[in-house]
C-alpha cells in the first residue's frame, strides 16, 4: 500500500511541476519573442524571419508571392514589446500592447508560428502571419 | 525464496503486469504524441521527455483514479448493498456494518487480531473505515493529478490551435476533462456490474471470485 501511495504522490508532484513550470523554458520564449519584435522595429527583416517557425516562414512567402524578408516588411506588424506570457509543454502564447503571438519550441530553439493575432471569442484566434 | 513467491504471487503478479502494461503505455505514447507533433508542426520528443509530459501524466492518472473510484466505491457500496446469488456479495440479510462480535472489535477481538481493533476508541473506528479511506484518499490524489496534467497537456493542445489557455477551474469545468473522466467512469461501473451479476450463473473452477463449481445459483456469499 506504501507503494501505491508514494506512486499517487510522485504522479501528483509530477502533474505539478508538469502544471506550473514554466522557468528557463518561459525565459527562452520570450527571448525569442523579444527577438521578433525588436526585428520588426528595427526593419531587419532577414532577423525576423529567422525568428519565426520555418513552416510559418515559407507559407508567408508562398502567400505573399515574395520572399520572407520582403512578404514581413510590408505586414505593418505590430512591434511592441513582450508583455505577459503563458508557457504549457512545448507552446507558448505572448501578450505585446497591439497583439498575441504564439511559439512552438524546436531542436534550435523557439519560434514564433503566428504574429499579429486577434482572438475571435471562442474561436481561434486570427492572425495576420500563420494561421 | 520460492515460499515468498508464491504465498505473494497475486501481488508479485500483477505489479510486473502493471510495469509491463505501463512501459508499453510510454512507448506507444510517445509514439503517438510524435505523430500529432508532425501534424501540429512541432518537435519530436524523446521518451525520457515523454514519460515526465504532462501528457504521460494525464493519460496514466487518468485511469488511476478510475480504478481506485471503483474500488472505493465498491468497498462502501458492498456494506449496504447486496446481490442474492453472488459470491461478490454477502449474505441478503447481513446489509451494515455488522455487529462488533462478527466483526470481532473490542472486547470481542481475538488475540491474533490487529492492535487497532482490540484498542476501542477513535483507532478503532479509524481502522474499521481504512480500506474504504485510503481508496477514496488514492482516488482523489489520481483525479487532483489528472486535472492538473490535464489542464497543461490540453492548454499546450489549444496553444497548438491558436487558442487561449484555461485557468485550472475552467479546464475542472471543461468538456475535455469530464470526457477523460467519465468514460473511465462508466467502463468501471459496467465491469464491476458484471461481475456481480453474471457470477451469479456462471462459474470459474478454483477462483475465490467464483462459486464452487456445483453451487446452486441462488447461494450467495460463497467462494471456490
Amino acid at each position: 500500500m506504501r507503494g501505491w501511495s508514494s506512486m499517487v504522490c510522485a504522479l501528483v508532484v509530477c502533474g505539478a511541476i508538469a502544471g506550473c513550470g514554466t522557468g528557463g523554458r518561459g525565459e527562452a520564449a520570450t527571448a525569442a519573442a523579444d527577438a521578433f519584435t525588436s526585428a520588426l522595429r528595427e526593419g531587419d527583416g532577414a532577423a525576423a524571419c529567422a525568428a519565426l517557425a520555418p513552416e510559418t516562414a515559407e507559407d508567408l512567402a508562398a502567400s505573399e508571392g515574395e520572399s520572407c524578408e520582403e512578404a514581413i516588411g510590408s505586414l505593418d506588424l505590430p512591434d511592441a514589446a513582450v508583455g505577459e506570457i503563458a508557457v504549457w509543454s512545448d507552446r507558448a502564447q505572448m501578450r505585446t500592447a497591439d497583439d498575441v503571438l504564439f511559439l512552438a519550441e524546436f531542436g534550435d530553439g523557439w519560434k514564433v508560428v503566428a504574429a499579429g493575432c486577434r482572438p475571435q471569442g471562442e474561436r481561434p484566434y486570427e492572425c495576420e502571419v500563420g494561421s | 525464496m520460492r515460499r515468498a513467491l508464491r504465498d505473494n504471487g497475486l501481488s508479485i503478479g500483477f505489479g510486473l503486469l502493471f510495469l509491463a502494461a505501463l512501459v508499453g503505455q510510454a512507448f506507444a505514447g510517445q509514439a503517438a504524441y510524435n505523430d500529432r507533433q508532425l501534424a501540429d508542426a512541432g518537435a519530436s520528443i524523446s521518451l525520457a521527455q515523454y514519460v515526465t509530459s504532462s501528457d504521460f501524466a494525464v493519460d496514466v492518472a487518468e485511469n488511476w483514479q478510475s480504478e481506485y473510484l471503483q474500488f472505493f466505491l465498491y468497498v462502501f457500496a458492498t456494506v449496504w448493498l447486496v446481490q442474492r446469488g453472488s459470491p461478490e456479495s454477502k449474505l441478503v440479510e447481513e446489509t451494515g456494518t455488522e455487529s462488533d462480535k462478527k466483526q470481532k472489535v473490542g472486547r470481542h477481538a481475538t488475540a491474533n487480531s490487529p492492535e487497532w481493533a482490540r484498542a476501542g476508541g477513535w483507532r478503532t473506528t479509524v481502522f474499521s473505515r481504512s480500506l474504504g479511506a485510503v481508496m477514496g484518499l488514492l482516488f482523489g490524489l489520481s483525479w487532483l493529478a489528472q486535472s492538473i496534467a490535464g489542464r497543461a497537456a490540453y492548454n499546450a493542445e489549444r496553444l497548438a490551435q491558436l487558442q487561449d489557455p484555461l485557468t485550472w477551474l475552467g479546464y475542472a469545468g471543461s468538456a475535455d476533462f469530464w470526457n477523460r473522466t467519465l468514460q473511465n467512469w462508466q467502463s468501471e461501473f459496467l465491469a464491476m456490474g458484471s461481475i456481480v451479476v453474471i457470477s451469479i450463473y456462471l462459474r470459474q473452477r478454483g477462483s475465490p471470485e467464483s462459486k464452487p463449481v456445483g453451487e446452486p445459483h441462488d447461494t450467495t456469499e460463497t467462494s471456490g
